[in-house]
């Protein structure tokens, strides 16, 4: 077996131990199946929107889950609370820490931990309010009204100049809210329609990427006004990065990839220079807003999906973006570069009226998506379907990857979070947690 | 790839690795009957699947329409979607074919070679005679300007005047003519931008998603929403001018339907999900 034999050769020196924790990690992250050892029980009464563990150093313990009753709860997912005893199997239980039934007045959109420690939440909702509790006393501290539906909320958790949480609503201006002072910061506009999806970038703390429903994704440095690169999903790269120096003949798709850096530069194509005539070209009309250097024009039109992007999800590293839109797409995006890798997720339907909440693996191997009933798993690079995760009775909503364990847990429409874990048999997964250091 | 894939069915896939007699063996109408589409499903490259395809084009009658395959088409015959993606990419940008994204489903795009589409062009422009001799420059000025240099599926309107205005004045009636003429449509979401299309399309368009519906049906009305490859390819459509393969390729490309190994050989089967 792969492990005894690889156990031999990190012993003889021949493996690197953190080779070989690789290689175990991203085993088990690729046999996933249903767990028969643990499970949650979920007291919510509506489809669960989202779900979230908290990201405090070395321990991911306690998972987040808000549905579209208004209801709250946080689970523990070290212990369970109780086992059902049956004559063959036992499985654990985890029953809620806690409760809420009436955290809002309508159906909770997102649900996110304060990326610090566990001692705050914040939860967004359609009944326009962003609320901040406290974990301890379960009590609201403060709240923000917005002006329309909020779809989704992020906190930057490399932050350490700014405790802002960018909020998504279906208006067309992106609110930044302030936790220091209790007010809004400020607004970014630029998108067209409501904005579904949100996330910051994981490499830089100003860098903010939102997904509207008209099919946009623009990136946002919040020390500046405007959009700084809109995603086109026309302009592509075959793999590797374009070279930095330009080619001495320079190829007609490179004229549209800069955003309008000067406003000279916009209007001319690249023709042979004897085709021109003696009089004079129609001259596009000078944009109405003035640009600096930089910042991409109010005019560019460019779609990332052919529908609204309704699920963001960065890599761990910061290098690139996975975009789910509901044009059925998943497109992953180089994001130093801004252009679209062309890497086709086979076939997948994407449900059109929510944002979806996507979950890629640390490593980067392997994408989580939720595709109407069920759940597949990609491998990111070359987009070929590695599992198809069937077991909820209606549309899957969100997943989260417990990187700790290399577990996946799932909420859908049918109001039931699902474990899947590992399906290692059980000698060697007392070895497993043994080598990754799990008590 | 490709190559496990042949090795798996044993002997039943023919290598398509020469394919220059192939095509003109193919274009013969009597002998499309005679190769089974269980031995023609894959191939090993994009550009020999673009041939291939091309090739096995139904004749139809009352519309003259040049030969265009679908993307789906290619998902379903070449394993890997992704190199797929990229030939494709590679392929516009050197002008050899074209892509064009239609409004029948949610992501359809259309694939025609560029002398297959200046000369459908051509068909089109002699048949709508402008009633505005000057106007009809226009049509010169689209193919030399813009279609050599916009390789994308769409245009915005500033680019599409500026570009035709190295002809010559453009106004607001050229464009218009362009619409009539079946070149350029509008943008639902957008009144400033432009799709291309290929011209006279719209019948075949209409049996294209009537044809995929209708198949759809004729497997789900089976016993076990299955159905034999070989049996299903002797079937006619009564609703679409384009051939039952056609629609087969499309179908299993765009994950509606998929192809399952059995003794008998193989079977195409309605994917749930």
């Amino acid at each position: 077996m792969w492990t005894w034999k690889a156990l031999k050769q990190r012993e003889d020196g021949l493996l690197r131990p953190s080779a070989f924790r690789r290689g175990v990690v991203s085993s088990r992250a690729s046999s996933l199946q249903l767990s028969n050892a643990k499970e949650f029980i979920s007291l919510h009464r509506g489809a669960i929107n989202s779900l979230e563990i908290d990201s405090t150093e070395g321990e991911g313990r306690y998972l987040l889950s808000a549905a579209s009753d208004g209801t709250v709860a946080v689970f523990d997912t070290h212990r369970p609370t109780s086992s059902s005893t049956s004559s063959c199997a036992s499985i654990a239980q985890h029953h809620p820490l806690f409760h809420l039934p009436r955290a809002h007045k309508f159906a909770i959109s997102r649900a996110l931990w304060y990326p610090v420690d566990t001692g705050l939440f914040i939860t967004a909702s359609f009944d326009h309010y962003v609320k901040l509790w406290d974990t301890n006393s379960t009590q609201v501290v403060l709240d923000y009204k917005l002006p329309a539906k909020v779809y989704g909320i992020a906190m930057s958790s490399i932050a350490t100049s700014h405790s802002l949480i960018a909020t998504a609503t279906a208006d067309v201006q992106v609110r930044l809210c302030d936790l220091a002072s209790g007010a809004f910061a400020h607004t970014l506009s630029g998108h067209r329609d409501g904005v579904m999806s949100l996330e910051w970038s994981s490499s830089t703390e100003f860098v903010l990427i939102t997904g509207g429903c008209d099919g946009a994704i623009r990136f946002w440095d919040i020390r500046r006004p405007g959009t700084f690169l809109l995603l086109d999903q026309s302009l592509s790269q075959l793999g590797t990065r374009p070279p930095l120096l330009p080619t001495p003949t320079p190829s007609n798709n490179e004229s549209t990839s800069l955003p309008a850096s000067s406003k000279s530069s916009s209007s001319t194509p690249i023709l042979p220079a004897q085709k021109r005539r003696s009089h004079k070209k129609i001259q596009l009309k000078p944009p109405t807003q003035s640009s600096h250097p930089g910042m991409a024009s109010s005019q560019n039109r460019a779609t990332a999906h052919y529908g609204a992007v309704n699920g963001l999800r960065a890599t761990a590293d910061g290098f690139y973006l996975l975009s789910s839109g509901s044009d059925s797409r998943l497109r992953l995006w180089d994001i130093e570069s801004g252009r679209n890798t062309l890497v086709n997720y086979e076939a997948m339907s994407i449900q059109t009226s929510k944002p979806i909440q996507l979950a890629v693996t640390p490593d980067s191997s392997l994408v989580f998506v939720p595709c109407l009933a069920s759940l597949k798993a990609y491998d990111l690079w070359s987009g070929t379907t590695i599992n198809t995760y069937r077991g909820h009775y209606e549309s899957v909503n969100c997943c989260f990857f417990n990187a700790q364990y290399q577990e996946l847990y799932t909420g859908s429409n049918d109001r039931q979070i699902l474990v899947w874990s590992p399906s290692i048999p059980a000698a060697t997964q007392i070895v497993y947690l043994y080598i990754l250091g799990i008590p | 790839m490709a190559e496990s894939s042949q090795s798996k069915s044993g002997g039943k896939k023919r290598p398509r690795s020469e394919s220059e007699g192939d095509p003109d063996a193919d274009a013969d109408a009597a002998s499309l009957q005679s190769i089974q589409l269980e031995n023609d499903l894959n191939f090993t490259d994009t550009a020999i699947a673009l041939q291939m395809m091309k090739a096995q084009f139904p004749k139809l009658d009352k519309v003259v329409v040049r030969p265009f395959i679908l993307r789906s088409q290619l998902y379903s015959s070449v394993k890997d979607r992704t190199q797929v993606d990229r030939d494709l990419e590679s392929l516009k940008k050197e002008a050899v074919v074209r892509v064009f994204k239609l409004n029948t489903g949610k992501d359809d795009h259309a694939i025609m070679f560029m002398d297959d589409y200046l000369a459908q062009m051509e068909n089109a422009v002699k048949r709508y005679d402008a009633k505005d001799k000057q106007l009809s420059d226009v049509f010169d000025w689209f193919k030399q300007y813009v279609i050599k240099s916009k390789t994308d599926v769409s245009i915005s309107h500033p680019e599409l005047c500026s570009l035709l205005s190295n002809g010559g004045d453009v106004t607001e009636k050229h464009v218009t003519l362009l619409i009539n003429a079946g070149l350029l449509t509008r943008q639902l979401i957008d009144q400033n931008l432009y799709w291309f299309v290929i011209p006279n399309i719209g019948s075949i368009l209409k049996g294209l998603s009537q044809g995929r519906k209708e198949l759809l049906s004729l497997i789900n009305r089976t016993k076990y929403k299955e159905m034999v490859l070989a049996n299903l390819e002797k079937k006619r459509l009564r609703l679409s001018p384009l051939d039952i393969r056609f629609h087969i390729r499309d179908l299993i490309g765009s994950g509606l339907l998929k192809t399952v190994q059995s003794p008998i050989g193989l079977l195409i089967r309605l994917s749930r999900d």
